[in-house]
């Protein structure tokens, strides 16, 4: 934990090339202490690869990290003593116990023993694997074992925890399940460095959101900031019977509506702030006699914003 | 026939195997060179001869040892090396020509010519034979014309020509030996090692191909042939057929080597055939057998060639079961390999045919069914489990 | 470093927990020198028994007889005296080793100065035997030409020959010029279990090899090293990990064998800091190739195959199978290629009673062969862990 204030995490100008072909271009990011901030793009954008330069597993071709006020580099590894690192496959040593695998891994972050022996009892405790803690990884659930990928980061209380795709090809339980832990480790004020491709995860999880693809980070900022450099707007959906077209031109009227249409039995509304406007929007429709049937409203997501920025889909 | 794709693939898989192919084909080939030059046929023995200051007579012996075609000899200049080299069993023993030998011979007097090797090293035995014969001849060169010294006056050398003529001119005494009986032991060299090679790596590696099976298991491929409308037990066979055939094929290849490169005789032929075919069966059914024990390929790859080595050690392929206490010639005969090298011998060193050695044909057949039997029990229990 | 002794001991826990990696570094080599102790542990002493046949009743026939029983011969001869038929049919059969016959007429075509032979019948299946009466009989037959060969020469140079049986009896009383002589090798003999022991030993050690190399790209693939080197410490302290629970399973597996075959097998492995140095030095060349294995190999299966390919290659010219010593120059040239090779000649020098001095060269050798095979990987190598 940084008692100063300062960043987490600092990445500057971070370069990595494989061959001709340049993975990570020039990325600059930094992570506040306590923020939750995720690097989101497609497969193949480059997400993982910088986490490996931000976690010192690859070779650094350009740029520097300094991680809690200290750089990482070849020469200093002391800095990565303040990195949790969670990755994307379970990396536990199947023959071992959780027991020993936390142990081993913790012991590696240079805890003492009697420090060790505590923390490796609450992380169990933390994950829900107490009670399990003497059985071979072997004979694990993918979901428990998942829970102990995440556990086996957290022993040496790091300052900053990164995660990679913690949640691909994940059923849907355990990845409520890893989302509802990472949630909690943000709000305790642990920072956080996610990586994914799922836009949902992003929205619900980051504070901050870094849109990566073929390299570069195209945008960063808050979802409101993000979604505000598209100028997307939302859109109110109402299903409505009886005289469509005034009640349309009524609505268009309103204060905050940019612009309004119908198609179908439907008038869409546009705004910029549709939660704020929908209980006025409502009001205006009673007021014209309409018979509203449904309301929809539908915010611009990150998928959006990333079609947007470099024309291509965020998924496949 | 569905077996037969099911065993094309599974061989397909196998020679796609480097691994496996280096163990299947070169290391049975670089054993054969290897033990077969080690186990020569004895041609000549190699000794040492160490001359520490004799003279022209202890010289002349040297020489008369060079020229023996039994002996292969190395000079030493050192009596330390030469006990050295004796030690190592590099040489089968060693001559050591003392210095002075010369002058205590004109004087008359009696030289011990030293003789080095290990107490049970049979070369060494049989090599003492040639060169006590030699030095024997030297010495009575020498007693010869010493004797004729006392009798008539002179030096020796004055009389060593009349010595010679003399030997010449006397009349052979000689041994002749006739040699009778039958052989209970494997002819020595390459026949020897390509026998016993044939015996322990068709089985090592057929229990180590076990690992296949367990792999298939594994990767959950007998579950998806079973989704197919394909029956467990044309599974079984399909597998059975293929590991017979490597087996076959690796006797084949073993068997072309010996004879091609090394000259090997297998007897009669269609004697060695029944042979090969049955102990290719005996060795493919523990194959089988080891796939569905084994939990891991890894355990296979491990085990197969301890179990291979164990049992061919108790079977005679290391060294011959006649030189062993009773009863571990007992439990050689409790493990297929015992049978298997007692037919060859019948056939390499005592020119066999199938009559004889049908009964032991039938005894390793049993082993090949009973093996077998309980494979196939276990294959199907656990494609159906 | 901590972070060393941690992987190291995190890889011993691994490997000790793994089955197939305690029976192959301990129960196998134990099981094979098992086998060997009980099929050469007791040690026979040659002995022959033969038959004395004797068609001729001669006075030659009677001397021979009289030294085929002197008190040196009791041990290794046993005599029978039978006819020639029951001899010839009992040497068929293999009931006796060998026969020595004198035929009829032997002693008179001697005394007359004619040629004469001695027969032996051998069996097909007892050449040693055969061999010592052989011995027996031409050394016999030496002593009679030698002697005839005396008073020839004497003749020749003019030695009067009044009494020709007195210059007989005087050249049969002169001891001959030189006689073979048996003398001590010193040291002890190579029984076989003190070569094997260590032979199988080592060759148990090799399949290390592969063992260790597997488990490296084993933790590649899954994800453990990148978890490793997440963590505060040098990316060689991996490696150095790695390599010293090599150092410790290895050291420890021969160790364990030598002692046990030692005890309870009696073989004999030579004085204990030479064997400790000759086992240690080997264990690092174990280290050195595992590595090389690793540097070279791109994903599991590789090192698999390579590594068992190392293995046995190196087991087969080294040595370790076969008895390399008997071999020819170019064999016994091959096996001092690999660190095997020279381990076992070290072992085989101390079991035969060389000093422990003599353990100096075959270590420094090895080491030079692990020294070579460490630069290779390092040179291949290319940063095994951050890349």
């Amino acid at each position: 934990m940084t008692s100063d204030g300062s960043a987490a995490l600092s990445c500057r100008d971070l370069v990595r090339r494989f061959g001709e072909r340049v993975a990570v271009d020039h990325v600059s990011f930094d992570v506040a202490a306590g923020e939750t901030y995720g690097l989101l793009g497609p497969n193949g954008a480059g997400k993982s690869t910088t986490i490996k330069l931000v976690c010192g597993l690859l070779a650094r071709q350009g740029g520097t990290v300094v991680v809690a006020g200290q750089p990482i580099d070849e020469r200093t590894v002391d800095a990565k003593a303040s990195i949790g690192y969670v990755p994307q496959d379970i990396a536990l040593y199947p023959d071992l116990t959780a027991a020993e695998n936390l142990r081993f891994f913790g012991s590696l972050y240079r805890l003492g023993s009697k420090d060790l022996g505590r923390r490796v009892d609450d992380v169990l405790e933390l994950i829900g694997l107490a009670d399990r803690a003497g059985d071979r990884v072997d004979s694990f659930s993918g979901g428990m074992k998942r829970r102990l990928n995440i556990g086996a980061a957290l022993l040496h209380r790091p300052a900053l925890l990164v995660l990679d795709e913690p949640t691909v090809g994940v059923d849907p339980q355990s990845r409520h399940a890893i989302l509802e832990n990472v949630a909690e480790l943000g709000d305790s004020g642990m920072a956080v460095l996610y990586t994914t491709h799922y836009m949902e995860e992003a929205q619900r999880l980051c504070d901050r959101v870094g849109i990566i693809d073929h390299g570069r980070l195209v945008a960063e900022g808050t979802h409101r900031e993000l979604v505000s450099l598209v100028h997307e707007e939302d859109r109110i959906a109402l299903g409505a019977t009886g005289d469509l077209e005034s009640l349309r031109s009524v609505l268009s009227a309103l204060d905050g509506v940019t612009g309004a249409t119908t198609a179908d039995s439907t008038v869409h509304v546009l705004a910029r702030d549709a939660r704020r406007l929908l209980p006025r929007v409502l009001e205006a429709a009673d007021a014209a006699g309409a018979d509203v049937t449904s309301v929809e409203v539908v915010e611009p997501d990150l998928e959006a914003v990333f079609l947007h920025l470099t024309g291509s889909a965020l998924r496949e | 026939m569905i077996a037969l794709v099911i065993a094309g693939a599974t061989i397909r898989r196998t020679r796609r195997d480097r691994t496996g192919l280096f163990f299947m084909i070169v290391l049975p080939v670089l054993i054969i060179v290897v033990i077969g030059s080690t186990v020569q046929g004895g041609d000549r023995f190699p000794i040492g001869v160490v001359d520490q200051g004799s003279g022209e007579f202890g010289a002349a012996l040297v020489e008369d040892l060079e020229g023996s075609d039994s002996l292969d000899v190395r000079r030493f200049d050192d009596l330390e090396a030469l006990k050295l080299a004796v030690r190592r069993s590099e040489l089968a023993a060693g001559v050591v020509v003392p210095r002075g030998l010369d002058e205590q011979v004109r004087a008359g007097g009696s030289v011990a010519v030293g003789f080095l090797t290990q107490p049970s090293n049979t070369a060494g035995l049989a090599a003492r034979e040639a060169v006590e014969s030699i030095v024997a001849d030297h010495s009575a060169l020498l007693t010869a014309a010493s004797f004729a010294a006392d009798e008539a006056g002179g030096t020796v050398t004055d009389h060593l020509d009349q010595a010679q003529a003399a030997t010449a001119g006397v009349a052979p005494l000689t041994v002749d030996t006739t040699v009778s009986g039958e052989s209970r032991f494997l002819p020595l060299g390459f026949t020897y090692s390509a026998a016993t090679v044939l015996v322990l790596f068709v089985f090592i590696n057929a229990v180590a191909g076990g690992g296949v099976i367990v792999e298939n298991r594994r990767l959950g491929l007998y579950e998806r042939m079973l989704a197919a409308p394909v029956t467990p037990r044309a599974i079984v066979a399909g597998e059975t057929f293929t590991y017979v055939l490597i087996a076959l094929l690796q006797s084949l290849l073993v068997v072309a080597v010996g004879g091609l490169l090394f000259e090997v005789d297998w007897g009669d032929p269609l004697a060695a055939m029944a042979l090969v075919l049955i102990w290719s069966a005996v060795g493919a059914s523990a194959g089988l057998l080891a796939g569905t024990v084994l939990r891991t390929a890894e355990q296979a790859g491990a085990i197969g060639p301890i179990v291979g080595i164990a049992l061919g050690m108790l079977g005679g392929c290391m060294w011959p079961l006649e030189i062993v206490p009773p009863v571990m010639q007992t439990i050689g005969h409790l493990v297929p390999h015992g049978w298997a090298v007692d037919s060859w011998i019948e056939l390499l060193s005592r020119d066999g045919t199938i009559g004889d050695i049908a009964g032991r044909l039938v005894v390793l057949g049993g082993f090949a069914a009973v093996l077998g039997s309980l494979a196939t029990f276990r294959l199907r229990r656990q494609l159906t489990a | 470093m901590r972070a060393v002794l941690l992987i190291a001991a995190k890889d011993l826990r691994q490997r000790f927990r793994d089955r197939s990696a305690i029976i192959v570094g301990f129960a196998a080599p134990l099981l094979i020198s098992f086998l060997m102790s009980a099929a050469f542990g007791g040690a026979e002493d040659l002995h022959a028994t033969i038959a004395f046949v004797d068609e001729d009743g001669g006075e030659l026939g009677s001397a021979l007889e009289e030294v085929l029983s002197i008190p040196e011969l009791e041990e290794v001869l046993t005599v029978e005296t039978r006819d020639r038929a029951d001899a010839a049919a009992r040497v068929d059969d293999g009931d006796l080793d060998a026969a020595l016959v004198v035929p009829a007429g032997f002693t008179t075509a001697v005394i007359a100065g004619e040629g004469a032979e001695l027969e032996v019948l051998a069996g097909v299946d007892a050449p040693l035997s055969a061999a010592i009466t052989r011995a027996v009989a031409e050394g016999f037959l030496t002593q009679v030409r030698a002697n005839r060969v005396a008073v020839a020469t004497a003749i020749d140079a003019g030695a009067p020959v009044t009494d020709i049986a007195a210059l007989a009896e005087r050249a049969a009383a002169t001891a001959p010029a030189t006689a073979l002589e048996d003398q001590p090798l010193g040291g002890r003999e190579l029984d076989l279990i003190s070569y094997y022991a260590p032979g199988m030993a080592i060759f148990f050690l090799l399949y290390a090899i592969g063992f260790t190399a597997k488990s490296y790209f084993t933790e590649q693939r899954e994800g453990t090293l990148d978890r490793m080197a997440a963590a505060p410490l040098r990316p060689s302290a991996i490696l150095a990990g790695k390599a010293l629970s090599v150092l410790v399973y290895g050291t420890t597996s021969l160790t364990t064998v030598a002692v046990v075959t030692s005890l309870a097998f009696g073989a004999e492995w030579g004085p204990a800091g030479a064997v400790a140095a000759i086992v240690l030095a080997m264990v690092l060349a174990v280290v050195a190739l595992t590595a090389l294995v690793i540097a070279v190999s791109r994903t599991e299966r590789q090192a698999d195959g390579l590594a068992s390919i190392v293995t046995f290659t190196l087991a087969l010219l080294g040595g370790n199978f076969v008895f390399v010593a008997t071999a020819p120059e170019a064999m016994r040239r091959a096996a001092l290629l690999t660190p095997n090779g020279w381990a076992l000649r070290g072992f085989t020098d101390l079991a035969t009673g060389s000093a422990a001095s003599s353990a100096v060269v075959p270590v420094l050798s090895i080491l030079v062969f692990a020294a070579i095979t460490a630069a290779a990987a390092a040179v291949t190598g290319r940063g095994l862990v951050t890349r």
